[in-house]
């Protein structure tokens, strides 16, 4: 291999975390050794919604949730698989996240201190599965913020799916958000919005554009992400460990009421507004 | 004595069109600068340059367009300038049609419509546009200089200085045959370039070829065609890969070779510094190529495969890898690259040993098409490189090794390879009984069927199932039982007799992938030299700049 950058070699052996499916996701995430998947394939929970579509379901759902450690704690942690019907979140899988996030929550108050962690990879709701799939998403949004009181929930965006719709609610009520380069977290989609306001409004085919509006580095960058690491399966445990051993923020996020209703106040929707813009007002707010 | 010859008028002149131009260009004369063109004027500058009738060359192929002079000539006044007879290379933006739609123009010869193929059809079913013929881009050239030499030729280039001389950077591409043809033919020569200038970095074509510059209102149109990103080559695209390596290029010992662009064609670049490596193929194989600056080569040039590359256009964001590659790429003094179609269809036709490419049908007789019903999107450049050129007469190894004929007289062969996976997205067979491409061609009063590759000019075709060593294949019936045997779960392929292609196996006519030791679950995206843009952009160590459609930073 070539020496010209002194990167290079380091760069291309990594664990790409974004190349791994969602069940080698969580394991990389786990302590090695001692991976127990709850409700797998051969349980063969799958949707019964899908095949009278004429789609083909899977029998884990998209949705992989797994047991392990990390740091040497209990942990578990779902996994939405985004090849299967590109993550989207229906009534199984749905009822597979919101039930682990509320074991982990009986877990402490039996003084289990269950760790919890989401992967999230969808773009929101199954359409097939309408409003089971948004009920389910409320039982998710429920269930982290009863779980949040007791230990950091901590959520993974790696990519290249993005979480979107009813889950980039869920995302922004967790306790710690990972966010990679490669990641997007918004709530319409860009297909969506051209589709609906016209490529005048959005080129959803300027990777570019959008990444600089609601890819991992900008989020992170105006403060909606807490930590920005590299797609590296290695850096994003460490990532994670990190993030439990800071222990529970001050405030979520999402209570932060007065601090983004001023940093909503700033903007002047009748001016252009772009990432770069958006950076350096919430920069200013952030310091107030 | 000479005799007086009937028709031979005295007093006849033979610079006509000499004559004709000069009165046109005496038109314009009072209010040009020289060889400028005010842009202001310049659809009142085309409605005195270009007659009713015309036969006009628009320089536009599949990657770089004279968009300033295509826009600028859709709004000239249909009452001066009517049934013009447009040549193009490549129908791809709307003002093309627009020409036909106001009644500018009414005939084209053209070798492709990709992203106008829809609109084409329609046209031509209202009758508001006449088809010569569809070409391939050199046969297309080829006419400008035998029966369909133009009157005026519109073209681009990077700069010019007020004499008229041209660079063109990286995307020489077609302009310097265009310019041939109807420069040295008494036509009229109109460059758009994006800057007037004193000094030129290096001088692509030169001023007495050329009539007028004009200064376009934005820089020409470039489409970065030739750029596919790793993240979305699959397994099966992999395994496909694996077997060309092992079962056509390792066998055969192709050292020169054209890819032809898909995602197929950069799994196998993408996996030489990886499997190609292992199997200790660097230097044996894929080293000299005639191919656009693909940035899925990279890898394979980072590590030492490739001695030379000579490309038919540019890529866009591959300038400054190209620069800084000359050992590489055929580049100029001032360092940027120099490309040339029509001599790079040249080279691709008679001096490599391979051409491959993927294509969206293919018939039971090994024929394929990448026409589809309601598209006339013609072929572009892959039938120039994708056929056996029977005018070859140099050898080596592989042309060499595809003799199947004895005796005293024999020649060698090119190895034309097709790649098709046997079902689409959407669950489309590829491998069809009959091609779209008859129907097409029948609906729109073709003489013959659009056929994008002959089946006997094919030599090898390869599915994700297996490889059909065509060549060897004894007879039609031969043949056809070879791609039926390759053609998996399609029509075609359920009538494969299991004996049949034991018998055909055995022989070596067909492979499946254990047959040349390919394990199929060694085909795995981690094989990849780069699974993304952004190792593409680590591979050249920053030099390649991919344009803002493929980067997420």
């Amino acid at each position: 291999m070539s020496a010209a950058v002194p990167d290079l070699e380091r760069f291309l052996k990594r664990r790409s975390f974004i190349e791994l499916s969602a069940r080698d996701r969580a394991e990389a995430l786990l302590d090695p050794g001692g991976y127990h998947e709850l409700l797998g394939p051969f349980d063969r929970l799958h949707s019964p919604w899908l095949p009278m579509q004429g789609i083909v379901p899977q029998e884990d759902d998209g949705v992989i949730v797994a047991r392990g450690r990390i740091d040497g704690q209990p942990a578990v942690i779902a996994a939405i698989e985004s090849a299967f019907q590109g993550g989207s979140m229906g009534e199984v899988g749905g009822s597979k996240i919101a039930c682990a996030l509320e074991l982990a929550r009986q877990d402490h108050e039996q003084g289990i201190p269950t760790r919890p962690v989401l992967l999230l990879e969808t773009g929101g709701v199954r359409l097939q599965e309408a409003n089971l799939g948004l009920a389910v998403i409320a039982e998710i949004q429920a269930a982290i913020v009863a779980l949040r009181r007791h230990v950091p929930v901590v959520a993974v965006i790696s990519g290249m799916v993005g979480c979107f719709g009813g889950m980039s609610l869920a995302a922004a009520l967790c306790s710690h958000l990972i966010v990679t380069r490669q990641a997007r977290l918004g709530m319409n989609g860009p297909e969506v919005i051209e589709q609906e306001a016209g490529i005048e409004e959005l080129d959803s085919s300027d990777r570019q554009l959008i990444w600089s509006l609601i890819g991992g580095e900008q989020r992170h960058a105006v403060g909606l992400a807490d930590t920005l690491v590299e797609d590296d399966a290695v850096a994003i445990a460490e990532a994670v460990r990190d993030a439990f051993r800071r222990g529970l923020p001050k405030q979520p996020r999402s209570e932060q009421v007065k601090l983004f209703l001023e940093r909503l106040a700033a903007i002047d929707p009748s001016q252009p507004l772009d990432g770069k813009a958006l950076r350096a007002l919430w920069d200013q707010g952030a310091t107030a | 004595m000479v005799q007086s010859v009937e028709g031979r008028a005295a007093g006849r002149s033979w610079d006509t069109r000499g004559e004709n131009k000069a009165r046109r260009l005496g038109s314009v004369a009072p209010w040009a600068e020289g060889k400028v063109l005010p842009a202001g004027r310049i659809i009142e500058a085309l409605e005195s340059l270009i007659a009713p009738g015309d036969r006009v060359a628009l320089e536009g192929d599949n990657q770089k367009q004279a968009d300033f002079l295509s826009r600028s000539f859709a709004q000239v006044d249909p009452k001066e300038v009517h049934d013009v007879h447009l040549l193009i290379s490549s129908i791809s933006r709307p003002e093309h049609l627009a020409l036909f739609e106001r009644g500018i123009a009414r005939r084209v010869d053209f070798a492709f419509a990709g992203p106008q193929s829809l609109r084409v059809a329609q046209l031509l079913e209202d009758k508001k546009l006449e088809i010569g013929a569809i070409h391939t881009y050199v046969e297309l050239y080829a006419r400008m200089f035998v029966d369909l030499t133009p009157n005026v030729a519109l073209v681009c280039a990077e700069k010019a200085d007020a004499d008229g001389n041209l660079y063109t950077g990286p995307n020489t591409e077609d302009t310097p045959t265009i310019v041939e043809a109807v420069g040295f033919r008494r036509g009229i020569v109109i460059a758009q370039v994006n800057e007037l200038t004193d000094e030129l970095p290096r001088v692509d074509i030169p001023g007495s070829w050329v009539d007028f510059v004009v200064v376009a209102d934005r820089p020409f149109a470039v489409e970065p065609l030739f750029t596919r990103d790793p993240r979305h080559i699959n397994d099966l695209q992999i395994l496909m890969a694996m077997m060309v390596i092992r079962g056509i290029y390792e066998r055969h010992g192709v050292t020169s070779l054209n890819h032809g662009i898909g995602f197929d064609t950069a799994a196998i670049e993408l996996l030489l510094p990886t499997y190609g490596e292992a199997l200790g193929l660097r230097g044996k194989i894929c080293r000299n190529w005639t191919l656009n600056p693909h940035p899925t080569l990279i890898p394979a040039i980072e590590s030492g495969w490739v001695e030379s590359v000579h490309c038919f256009g540019s890529e866009v964001g591959m300038e400054d890898y190209i620069r800084a590659r000359p050992d590489i790429f055929f580049t100029g003094r001032d360092g940027s690259l120099r490309s040339n179609r029509v001599l790079c269809q040249l080279a691709g036709q008679y001096g490599v040993d391979l051409f491959i490419g993927s294509t969206l049908q293919m018939d039971p007789d090994g024929n394929s098409s990448t026409v589809t019903l309601g598209r006339l999107a013609g072929f572009g450049g892959a039938p120039n490189m994708g056929h056996d050129p029977k005018g070859r007469r140099h050898s080596t190894p592989a042309w060499l090794s595809l003799i199947t004929a004895e005796g005293d007289v024999v020649r060698g062969r090119k190895l034309v390879v097709q790649l098709a996976e046997t079902y689409q997205k959407g669950g489309q067979p590829v491998i069809v009984e009959s091609l779209d491409a008859v129907q097409v061609g029948k609906a729109s009063g073709m003489p013959i069927a659009p056929v994008m590759i002959y089946g006997d000019d094919v030599s090898h075709a390869v599915t994700e199932e297996g490889i059909a060593y065509l060549y060897k294949a004894e007879g039609i019936e031969e043949r056809r039982a070879a791609i039926a045997a390759v053609a998996g779960a399609t029509p075609v392929g359920m009538k494969a007799n299991a004996e049949r292609t034991a018998d055909l196996r055995r022989r070596g006519i067909v492979a499946f992938p254990e047959d040349i030791g390919v394990r199929r679950t060694d085909a795995k995206r981690s094989l990849l030299a780069a699974r993304s843009i952004e190792e593409l952009v680590a591979w050249s160590g920053g030099l390649y700049q991919p344009p803002s459609r493929f980067r997420n930073w």
